[in-house]
């Protein structure tokens, strides 16, 4: 095995200018409030959409089908509630876009095997889909692409950072969006972790289960700019196995060591990844107990579903919304027993941190984190 | 100006080499038995990067326009039956996981990148931007079959890797330089493949606001 090799990366003067989310609970304030509430978002949907299956969870936006439509009908949300992407110019060499998603507009790919009808192609393929974002949302050229499945939406921020930093870039756009689809859904029924039973993040039972939910997101990047910053990120990738983690937690550790680095001496929240399924879940609880003993730990995929790989970027948004209103959600889904004292299955008041260690994780054991605090 | 030094390079361009044949000469590359679930795409890639393995800390930077070609369109067929093993080959980083994970290689940074006639250079920046000496950019198509028609998956075959250092040393194969410039271009992944593999110069504009210049030594 090669060394466990990690960057942190310190972005003091890079801050967050804007940001927003839509999940199927609303924009960022609304689904913090429904988080807060405790609601979910998950409903039993058929796993093949029109074509049945058994019924998994799942978090459909605005009550949409599972079937992908032509043009996708996600695209109106997205003009609707995130302005900011629209507007000001993005996708020029000084203001460069950062797309990151897992599923791109592979629905219609699906939609078009299924049906024949060649009306879906135009955004089926991955560069296609967002030629067709960017004509639609009035984006120059300068757009790059991040694709690693559920840390998608880091790798957007940490390359976004870097180019200002490198004084190479004004301001930037990360825009990170995975709409549902059976193609999505059926490969996780496949896997079998996305079942009958409802997500239950870091909680002690007997068999674990995810959800999927529909999520996009944007954050605008500026330099000392905004009331909050990316203080320190970090990957790291483990390359131990597609779908399964080393058993001894290294990987997690290695992926949030270099934050803790920089989050020493600062009292925190964490906003772990928790999907629901069993041994990365109780990996991460004692990778982040060894990290950051006595630091709270919450997981919102039990109310949202897992939104792939626009996670990253749904719950950044979701996190600065709590940070500003004062209150973090619990883990919304679960009950005692959990995998540890440090999970909060109930919302707590966060004035006394100084910030969150918002994590993630995806195929090939990628490990994803970074430190959100008060610019 | 970002300036970077080449100093290891390996391409494959299969041609007209069927995917049959591209497996064969491949396989002795991996361990025995590995090869039987990897895609064409991860043994050309693995391959690749198996003479320019990233080590200790030294960051990835993958590049593919359309990723795992036939994976994807194998795993469409599957259906209503879906195939749990297509599912995961098919995500758009597994042509690099792939040799990755068969030679147990952890690495720290990992980009994945996508998209259309900006990639080379948007895949060139995130290299020259990671805070390392040394960093491998490595990158590949798969041509597909049914999905050719619909430009929906690549319609060549090749993989390339590439290491970049921040200083020349001593037998530096070439320079790359990425100045910031108010010109309008594109260079596609196939015809930046192509400059590596049959190492001819550039000089120009290779995307929005960005010129190119590649010169061998």
């Amino acid at each position: 095995m090669a060394s466990c090799a990690v960057y942190s990366s310190n972005h003091d003067s890079v801050g967050l200018a804007a940001w927003g989310c839509v999940t199927p609970l609303g924009d960022a304030a609304g689904t913090l409030t429904a988080l807060l509430r405790g609601e979910r978002a998950l409903r039993a949907v058929p796993v093949l959409g029109r074509e049945g299956g058994d019924p998994v969870p799942l978090g459909l936006l605005n009550n949409r089908e599972l079937d992908e439509t032509a043009p996708p009908s996600w695209l109106a949300t997205i003009k609707s509630r995130f302005g900011p992407v629209q507007e000001g110019g993005w996708g020029r060499p000084r203001r460069p876009v950062f797309v990151t998603s897992s599923n791109f507009g592979v629905g219609c790919l699906y939609a078009y095997r299924r049906s024949g009808d060649p009306a879906f192609l135009p955004f089926g393929a991955l560069p296609d889909c967002v030629e067709w974002l960017r004509r639609e949302l009035g984006w120059g050229e300068s757009v790059t692409v991040f694709s690693h499945a559920c840390v998608s939406a880091h790798l957007g921020l940490l390359q976004a950072s870097r180019m200002i930093e490198a004084g190479l870039a004004d301001a930037a756009l990360v825009f990170s969006f995975d709409f549902l689809s059976p193609f999505v859904a059926g490969g996780f029924h496949a896997l079998k972790i996305l079942n009958a039973d409802f997500p239950a993040p870091y909680q002690a039972r007997a068999t674990g289960s995810i959800g999927l939910g529909d999520g996009a997101a944007y954050a605008v990047l500026a330099r000392d700019r905004g009331d909050f910053t990316i203080t320190a990120q970090s990957l790291h990738n483990e390359m131990y196995h597609f779908t399964a983690n080393r058993a001894d937690g290294a990987g997690f550790v290695a992926g949030l060591a270099p934050v803790a680095a920089v989050a020493a001496g600062r009292r925190v929240w964490l906003k772990g990844h928790g999907t629901g399924t069993l041994e990365a879940g109780r990996l991460e609880v004692d990778a982040f107990g060894r990290v950051f003993p006595d630091a709270p730990l919450v997981g919102w995929k039990g109310s949202l579903g897992h939104t792939l790989g626009s996670c990253g970027l749904v719950e950044l948004a979701l996190a600065v919304e709590a940070m500003r209103a004062g209150r973090t959600p619990g883990t919304v889904g679960s009950a005692a027993p959990v995998f540890a004292d440090s999970v909060a299955l109930e919302s707590f008041a966060n004035g006394a941190f100084d910030g969150v260690v918002c994590a993630s994780n995806a195929f090939g054991g990628a490990h994803a984190a970074f430190l959100l605090s008060h610019a | 100006m970002l300036e970077r030094f080449i100093q290891e390079l390996r391409t494959d361009d299969p041609g007209s080499e069927t995917p049959a044949a591209t497996r064969e000469r491949l396989k002795a590359r991996f361990a025995p038995g590995s090869t039987r679930r990897m895609t064409l795409l991860g043994m050309l890639v693995g391959a690749a990067l198996g003479d320019l393995p990233p080590a200790g800390d030294e960051p990835l930077v993958y590049a593919s326009t359309f990723g795992e070609g036939r994976a994807l369109e194998d795993y469409l067929a599957s259906f209503p039956a879906a195939s749990p093993t297509l599912f995961q080959t098919s995500i758009h980083p597994s042509g690099v996981q792939q040799g990755l994970i068969g030679r147990q290689r952890s690495v720290g940074e990992l980009f994945p990148q996508a998209g259309g006639r900006q990639l080379a250079v948007q895949a060139l920046l995130t290299a020259m931007l990671a805070p390392a000496a040394t960093v491998v950019l490595a990158g590949g198509e798969e041509r597909g079959t049914w999905l050719v028609e619909a430009n929906a998956v690549s319609d060549r075959t090749f993989a390339y890797a590439v290491r970049l250092a921040r200083e020349p040393g001593p037998r530096a194969l070439g320079r790359l330089m990425l100045t910031q410039e108010a010109v309008t271009g594109a260079l596609a992944h196939p015809a930046w493949f192509e400059r590596l593999h049959r190492r001819q110069p550039f000089d120009g504009a290779a995307a929005e606001g960005w010129r190119l210049q590649l010169a061998w030594s």
